[in-house]
């Protein structure tokens, strides 16, 4: 069974001797873009982080000038660190589950593009910086209080139910796909899916549900969940299956109850 | 800790409750009424007469119908110019209906105004220059003859297909924004019947403005009042 949204791999039949790799330059934060293509020999089981390898190893362009080795972002290369996300072929994944046979074979031609994401300030070629997505994570409180270090017994019992959905929101990596996807988030006009959905990981904790206002607070600013447009992509691209909408969603109720009404319980 | 408001919270949600309370009641009410053109002149003219006996009818013209649609379609501009469309890349369902929500409301913006300086007002050039409004009686004809116009009868029928899916689609992202539909299959199901509201919104329009050229409109005129005839009404005298 296939736990996210990637397609399953595939083979080429009749493997090309050589393919194109088309990457998106820019020499820091600012600086104006520009493309190289990398020409390199076909191999079985490439996928881009090693395909970024190989052209790191001789960084000569398709038509043979000399230029700098692209820079990206990598650690896990097994997809659950996030850091190495990229837009590969105008769709944001991790370039490390990303084959070249797949991408070849969905795009049916022989050159795969590389970006970097557009939301997040482009340090460098592939690489950007991706601290909002933490200064979100600090504004929705996404974290459970603790009043020392001392022993606080056991913790309360959480139904099997409960337990099960906190842990598909706690799977989030932070990799940034679903703000990238997202039609609304960008120039720091909307929060963004991945900060409301720790929120509610924090909300459903028993003891996390006693900060539930300040995280509440934190998602009714001037960019806060109210800006999400609807548009769904986020729950489509994640690839930890985050169940993202369904949390924006639930805090919705949250606030809908708690908040824009809850002056009617006083 | 207390909650706090946002102004740009207070907005939004104004924008999504003025969408669904004035307007889409309005929009109701307003395919009801244009729905009586089925049964003929006389019909149609009574029920703009109703309209005009309304009590507080200028209190509900301004604060019910022209400052929430004011309000709504200018900070649904305002919302719209803040979308980033991105349907080629993420050929979704849900992105192209988030797009579309914004294209049916900037072309209704612009549709709407030509309506209301159309048949509210009467000042539209080269259209009609007697507005329907304070014309209760000749207003069928008013109507008539210019859908009798095709381009201007086009232009109707796509304001009606746009008000009808953005409304229907308007319910179920107020259902959503509001945390009343939350899981996948809610929501699912609520499209199906919010697409089906839409359809028969769009039918029910339509068949309104061919009414006005043919009785009955598109239907057959079984369905419909038939015409009294005239000998039948009046006792005969001997």
């Amino acid at each position: 069974m296939s736990t996210n949204g990637h397609i399953e791999k595939k083979r080429l039949e009749t493997p090309p001797a050589k393919f194109k790799l088309k990457i998106q330059r820019r020499e820091k934060e600012g600086a104006p873009v520009t493309w190289d293509t990398f020409e390199l020999p076909y191999r079985r089981n490439l996928n881009v982080i090693s395909a970024l390898m190989e052209v790191r190893k001789n960084p000569v362009t398709a038509d043979g000038r000399a230029t700098t080795p692209p820079v990206w972002d990598m650690s896990c290369l097994e997809q659950v660190c996030g850091i190495c996300t990229m837009v590969i072929d105008g769709r944001v994944r991790q370039s490390c589950s990303a084959l070249i046979d797949d991408l070849l074979i969905a795009s049916g031609s022989d050159t795969v593009t590389l970006q970097p994401m557009s939301k997040f300030p482009n340090v460098r070629d592939l690489k950007v910086d991706r601290t909002k997505m933490f200064d979100h994570l600090k504004q929705v409180h996404a974290w459970v209080e603790l009043d020392g270090s001392h022993s606080l017994g056991p913790g309360p019992a959480i139904s099997n139910e409960v337990a099960q959905e906190r842990y598909a929101l706690s799977r989030c990596m932070t990799c940034g796909c679903c703000l990238e996807a997202c039609p609304q988030y960008g120039d720091d006009n909307y929060i963004g899916p991945q900060a409301i959905a720790q929120a509610r990981l924090f909300n459903m904790h028993p003891v996390g549900k006693t900060d539930m206002d300040e995280r509440l607070n934190g998602l009714m600013g001037e960019d806060g969940i109210t800006n999400c447009g609807n548009a769904q992509n986020c729950v489509q691209v994640c690839p930890m299956s985050v169940p993202l909408t369904k949390a924006i969603y639930e805090t919705n109720r949250d606030i809908t109850v708690n908040a824009l009404f809850g002056w009617l319980k006083k | 800790m207390a909650v706090t408001y946002s102004r740009n919270f207070l907005l939004r949600k104004l924008h999504q409750l003025t969408g669904i309370v004035p307007l889409g009641l309005f929009f109701f009410a307003h395919m009801f009424t244009n729905a009586k053109a089925m049964n003929g002149e006389k019909v149609f003219e009574k029920a703009v007469q109703e309209i005009h006996d309304l009590p507080f009818l200028l209190f509900i013209e301004i604060f019910g119908i022209f400052l929430p649609l004011a309000f709504h379609s200018i900070y649904g501009i305002i919302i719209s110019s803040e979308a980033r469309p991105n349907v080629m890349s993420y050929n979704y369902g849900r992105n192209w209906f988030y797009l579309f929500q914004r294209i049916t409301g900037v072309f209704l913006f612009f549709f709407i105004i030509f309506h209301l300086l159309h048949y509210r007002f009467g000042l539209v050039p080269g259209l009609t220059d007697i507005a329907v409004a304070g014309n209760a009686v000749g207003s069928f004809q008013i109507v008539a003859n210019d859908l009798a116009i095709p381009w201007v009868l086009a232009i109707y029928i796509l304001g009606v297909a746009a008000t009808a899916w953005h409304l229907a689609y308007g319910f179920w992202l107020f259902a959503v924004d509001w945390g009343i539909l939350i899981g996948t299959n809610a929501q699912r199901y609520a499209l199906y019947g919010c697409a089906a509201l839409a359809f028969g919104l769009f039918a029910v329009g339509t068949n309104a403005a061919f009414s006005f050229l043919r009785p009955c409109g598109l239907l057959p005129a079984a369905l419909c009042e038939q015409p009294v005839k005239a000998s039948s009404s009046a006792p005969k005298s001997v």
